[in-house]
């Protein structure tokens, strides 16, 4: 390899500049001409049977321009299970269930017209909790399958499961083992930009929808799907995504919100817009899926793990989206966080009429290694052993096969284990500061590095194009949704190719120019994009160094020329620069041509812009530059009911831990000093990369400390910023010592793994542990808010 | 939805498009006035802004303290006579909200909002406030210990302004100290409690305890302050004290805290602020 001249700087990200200058265009900035605004209806009841809408008031409001309801629309239906429905007809299933839509001149009018719609409900019984939903003669959120068969049960059918080793022989080999039941919450994944759609119709019935949306190509399949249910079969659906305000997994599924703009824009022949607001996106838009899991495992008496069980319990909410499939990754840490032989896994969905979930950054990870680590620690005490010493005896290695057959090709787990240990002074501190009511706190973590097969394809491409002018245009079908892949991309397309970073811009991601790709989710985005990318620059050198070899003797012999009328008493070297100018002996460097070994005068550097010229405008036949690489990452998809399969092409591992100080009158978790160790391969940029951990460490906190949707009987009671609180400047006040583990894995471009999720996987236990070590006590169910440590102190207290 | 905007010169102007249109409501900074509107919650036909009445902006330090209802929090907080006249004050407001809500926010927003979270009410009750109401007919000066009638209620006719909060100099060894127990930083407290005590060697020879978010309107806590004003102020008294905030206070469950929770948090930042003054960390 060619010595990195970009990757691994700290150069600015490309978009940072429009985006902090206001210039960035989010959906909410853009306009179509004669654009319509879309507003949803949605339901007041957590179950019921719709008697009737009455839509009559609203279509007479002047500027009211399209009143849809299920009744008068086709049936689209969505999700992967397809269980849920765009406008829902006859039956509402959870609160925030679309029961009608206008379209309006105006925003106002829309809300007006929204207001004058009545719906009579007849109110049937609901199931809020798994318990509940799984009672005998429970009452059924669903009496149908999608295919019309009749359903007995809440239990979803979707199931994951996985045995290996001998688990009896496992506990049967423990000195001593631990377990509990620990919860997660339903989080908002409260993205700055909040979730809404422009959908616009030609006449001919083919879509172009501006979405956000983090799989572009997968929801063009199902806008295809939903044109074809509107009669429009053969037309296509064009997705094309805007800058983003933060994703976080929101934009993994299509939503009901854009099939209805999609309805609206079909009936008015107008494009529509959808946006929701905060109290919208809070109350409407699925949240991240809770989980209950219990846990029990067990370890010899020099503190070897000898066996794991794990047992999820997950509430679906009234449709299914991806977070029914959480267990698919909650699988990775349960088999594969530390050596253990001897694993049962098994997770159930059962739904119930509260809001359905979605998945959200780290994708059911966080939800398992939460109980896992917090239990190490217990095990720790048991053994009557340092908890990080456990984990350092325990850790993963390179060269391993886990019992899910995760192969682990490099870990950098045991040198972020060390850093850890010495960044906070472990050995001294640890154990030893609860006269001052603080304590030390650490949790790894364990999460895909190389992408994610849940799809028959897992691949990416990426096109690129150069132009006269020595640009390169790059157009990839992932998202940049502010995480920073636009940068990651932009160093990695100038370091392939050649060329300077300043000549490479990326393209709007849009279904019709971009090359398909299955979706920007399982950390991939700069893993594929720069895997696929770095292929097509290779195609493109060949392609540039064959044919400049045709042309380099011409160009240069006259470059000579000009450099000499310049520079009169100008000597040549000796150099015989047409039989250097063969293709397997010119290199492409910061955008300048030349033969290897060349003598270093500028007039044998060739301006690639100006090479690209001379290639276009030669003679009769000219010549474009662009070159494509589709990538597909050396993975398999699992089988899920055995639970087993190598489902990512690298395994990225990682450590956090914290100092705290508590204060039990109350209840306040001071962070004092964190610690994110992260082996991430290789840094692509520094910038990004520390403002992804950054990142993902504030969201790891919130999940950890503060965040919860709060719902009562299904209806959220906490649909704004000043119930759900969410990390601020204040709160992030403490110093973070980062560390990368540069482990050069041989699948990674560059070597680098993805490091999109990891932030915020083990954050919960750490600080967990952190809080136990300070005061002693263990909060189950996050967040471990100061009223859950106040009370639980007392209870300790009582005894 | 559409309203009609007002920005008078004069509380006579005002009092005059108020009395012409029983629907409108008065707005200072709008920190709650439009969130509320935003919400739905009220439709008010107009606003009536009282931010162009200069009058309502002053601050006069002299035998009394005045503060004009006009006054921004981010004023209280930064205002180099009330950081040294009220302290308490300051460092209330200095909690308040973002520091753009501070810019706009007023102090007689905070008080004739009535909220029983309202953080200015604590340290303002603890000085024994007046409130200065003016009216069409005249203006009056009541406790503000009584203009506070419920949640979201104050003893406001409509029409009525509040023009400014007055407050007799405290006693040069009087030290206050106001706490607030919010969910993060920046937050509506799930209790707040401002302290005042006035001591002489190891007695107490007056205290002043008010509590906000701990009732349905900010409150005084006057067993509390005979407790502390009962004897020697020892832990033994302290303990008893801390358990008559608790029973004193009369706490809500609800999205953001529990009632339990609240009761406890008013013990506990009872305790902390009588400790902090006697340790002389506060004054
Ligand atoms: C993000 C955010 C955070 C906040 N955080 C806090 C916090 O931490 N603590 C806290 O206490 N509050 C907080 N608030 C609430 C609010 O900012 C304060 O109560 C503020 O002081 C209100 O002042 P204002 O001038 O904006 O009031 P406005 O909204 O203008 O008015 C509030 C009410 O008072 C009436 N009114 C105003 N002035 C007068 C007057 N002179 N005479 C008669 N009636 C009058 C209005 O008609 C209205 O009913 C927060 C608000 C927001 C939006």
């Amino acid at each position: 390899m060619r010595e990195l001249r970009y990757v691994g700087t700290d150069a600015p990200r490309p978009d940072a500049a429009d985006k902090a200058a206001g210039r960035a265009p989010y959906i909410h900035d853009l306009s179509r001409p004669g654009m319509l605004f879309g507003k949803i209806k949605f339901s007041e009841h957590a179950s019921a049977r719709i008697k009737h809408i009455d839509t009559s008031r609203a279509e007479r409001l002047p500027g009211v321009r399209a009143v849809i309801t299920g009744e008068n629309t086709p049936e689209l239906r969505i999700g992967f299970l397809r269980d849920n429905f765009a406008l829902k007809k006859g039956r509402v299933r959870q609160f925030r269930d679309e029961v009608a839509a206008v379209a309006a001149i105006d925003p106002d009018i829309a809300a007006e017209a929204i207001e004058l719609i009545r719906v009579e409900y007849e109110p049937l019984p609901a199931v809020f909790t798994p318990e509940e939903a799984l009672a005998e003669g429970a009452p059924l959120v669903h009496e149908r399958d999608a295919d019309g068969r009749p359903v007995t049960t809440n239990l979803l059918g979707v199931q994951v499961h996985h045995e290996s080793g001998d688990l009896a022989a496992g506990e049967r080999a423990s000195k001593h083992i631990v377990e509990g039941e620990f919860s997660t919450p339903l989080i908002q994944q409260a993205c700055m930009g909040t979730a809404g759609c422009i959908a616009e119709m030609d006449v001919r019935g083919n879509l172009t929808i501006w979405a956000k949306t983090q799989i572009p190509f997968l929801a063009q399949k199902d806008f295809i799907r939903a044109l074809e249910a509107m009669g429009l079969s053969g037309r296509n659906a064009r997705v094309i995504v805007p800058t983003l305000g933060g994703a976080f997994g929101t934009g993994l599924d299509t939503h009901a919100y854009e099939h209805i703009a999609i309805l609206l824009a079909h009936r008015t022949g107008r494009p529509v817009k959808v946006v929701y607001d905060r109290r919208e996106e809070f109350a409407n838009l699925s949240p991240r899926q809770s989980a209950r899991t219990r846990v029990v495992q067990g370890c010899d008496a020099e503190g070897r793990l000898t066996f794991r069980r794990v047992e999820v319990l997950q509430d679906n909410g009234a449709y299914t989206s991806w977070g029914a499939t959480y267990p698919t990754v909650m699988l990775i840490p349960a088999t594969s966080l530390y050596k253990v032989q001897n694993v049962w896994f098994d997770a159930k969905l059962v739904y119930t009429n509260n809001t359905y979930a979605q998945a959200m950054r780290g994708y059911g990870n966080p939800e398992v290694t939460w109980p896992i680590e917090c239990l190490l620690d217990e095990l720790a005490e048991k053994v009557g052993m340092d908890p990080l010493e456990l984990r350092l005896l325990n850790r993963n290695t390179p060269g391993e096969k886990t019992p899910m057959g995760l192969d682990i090709t490099t870990c950098g787990l045991g040198e972020c284990l060390e850093f850890a240990k010495k960044s906070l002074d472990w050995t001294n501190k640890r154990g030893k500061q609860k006269d001052k009511r603080r304590g030390l706190g650490v949790a790894s973590l364990v999460h895909v590095g190389g992408s994610g097969r849940i799809y028959r394809s897992d691949g990416g491409g990426v096109i690129l194009k150069l132009d006269d002018f020595g640009n390169v245009n790059v157009s990839y079908g992932g998202v940049e949704m502010g995480q920073g892949l636009h940068s990651a991309l932009t160093l990695g397309v100038a370091e392939a190719l050649g060329v300077l970073p300043e000549k490479v811009s990326i393209n709007p991601t849009d279904t019709s120019t971009c090359p398909w790709d299955v979706g920007t989710h399982a950390s991939r985005g700069a893993f594929i994009a720069l895997n696929a990318a770095t292929r097509a620059a290779d195609k493109a050198r060949k392609k540039i160094f064959a044919l400049a070899s045709e042309i380099y003797a011409a160009e240069a012999k006259k470059s000579l020329a000009a450099f000499q009328k310049k520079n009169p008493s100008y000597q040549p070297p000796a150099y015989d620069y047409a039989a250097a100018a063969r293709a397997d002996n010119l290199e492409l460097e910061a955008g300048f041509l030349f033969p290897k070994g060349a003598p270093d005068e500028p007039w044998l550097k060739m301006e690639i812009g100006k090479v690209l010229r001379a290639l276009h405008f030669r003679g009769a036949q000219g010549q474009m530059i662009i070159e494509e690489a589709f990538y597909e990452p050396p993975s398999t998809l699992p089988d899920w009911s055995k639970g087993v399969g190598n489902m990512s092409a690298s395994y990225a591992y990682g450590v956090q831990a914290f100092e705290v100080e508590v204060d039990t009158e109350t209840g306040n978790v001071k962070i004092l000093k964190g610690v994110s160790a992260h082996d991430v391969g290789r840094v692509l940029n520094q910038q990004t990369l520390r403002g992804q951990v950054q990142g993902g460490l504030a969201q790891g906190i919130g999940y950890a400390l503060y965040e919860e949707v709060k719902t009562h009987e299904g209806r959220v009671l906490n649909p704004s910023f000043t119930d759900y609180k969410i990390p601020t400047a204040h709160e992030m006040a403490f110093p973070v010592d980062i560390f990368f583990a540069e482990t050069n894995d041989p699948a990674g471009p560059f070597g680098a793994k993805g490091v999109g999720e990891p932030g915020l996987v083990p954050t919960a236990p750490a600080l967990a542990n952190a809080i136990y070590d300070a005061i002693g006590v263990r909060i189950h169910d996050l967040p471990i808010t100061p009223e859950k440590i106040v009370m639980a102190l007392k209870n300790k207290k009582k005894g | 939805m559409p309203f009609d905007y007002h920005r008078p010169a004069t509380l006579e102007e005002a009092w005059r498009l108020a009395a012409a249109d029983p629907e409108a409501r008065f707005v200072a900074g709008g920190t709650d006035v439009m969130v509320r509107i935003r919400e739905g919650k009220i439709t008010p036909r107009a606003l009536i802004s009282l931010s162009r009445i200069s009058d309502l902006a002053r601050i006069a330090i002299g035998p009394t303290v005045v503060i004009g209802a006009g006054v921004r929090v981010a004023e209280l907080e930064r205002n180099a006579s009330i950081r040294h006249a009220l302290p308490v004050l300051s460092q209330a407001a200095a909690l308040l909200g973002s520091t753009q809500i501070r810019n706009v926010a007023t102090l007689g927003g905070n008080l004739c909002n009535a909220s029983p979270c309202a953080d200015l009410a604590p340290p303002l009750l603890v000085h024994d406030a007046r409130a200065r109401i003016a009216t069409v007919s005249g203006a009056r000066e009541i406790p503000l210990a009584t203009f506070f009638v419920g949640p979201r209620a104050s003893v406001l006719a409509p029409g009525e302004v509040l023009s400014a909060v007055v407050v007799d100099p405290p006693a040069p060894t009087a030290r206050a100290v106001f706490l607030k127990q919010g969910r993060v930083r920046m937050d509506i407290a799930l209790a707040s409690l401002a302290v005042l005590l006035e001591t002489d060697g190891q007695r107490c020879t007056r205290a002043r305890v008010a509590a906000g978010s701990l009732g349905p309107c900010p409150m005084r806590l006057t067993e509390t302050e005979a407790i502390l004003t009962s004897g020697t102020l020892d832990d033994a008294t302290l303990a008893r004290a801390r358990a008559a905030a608790e029973s004193e206070v009369r706490p809500i469950s609800d999205v953001r805290a529990g009632a339990d929770y609240r009761r406890h948090l008013a013990g506990a930042l009872l305790e902390r602020a009588v400790r902090s003054l006697l340790n002389g960390a506060e004054r």
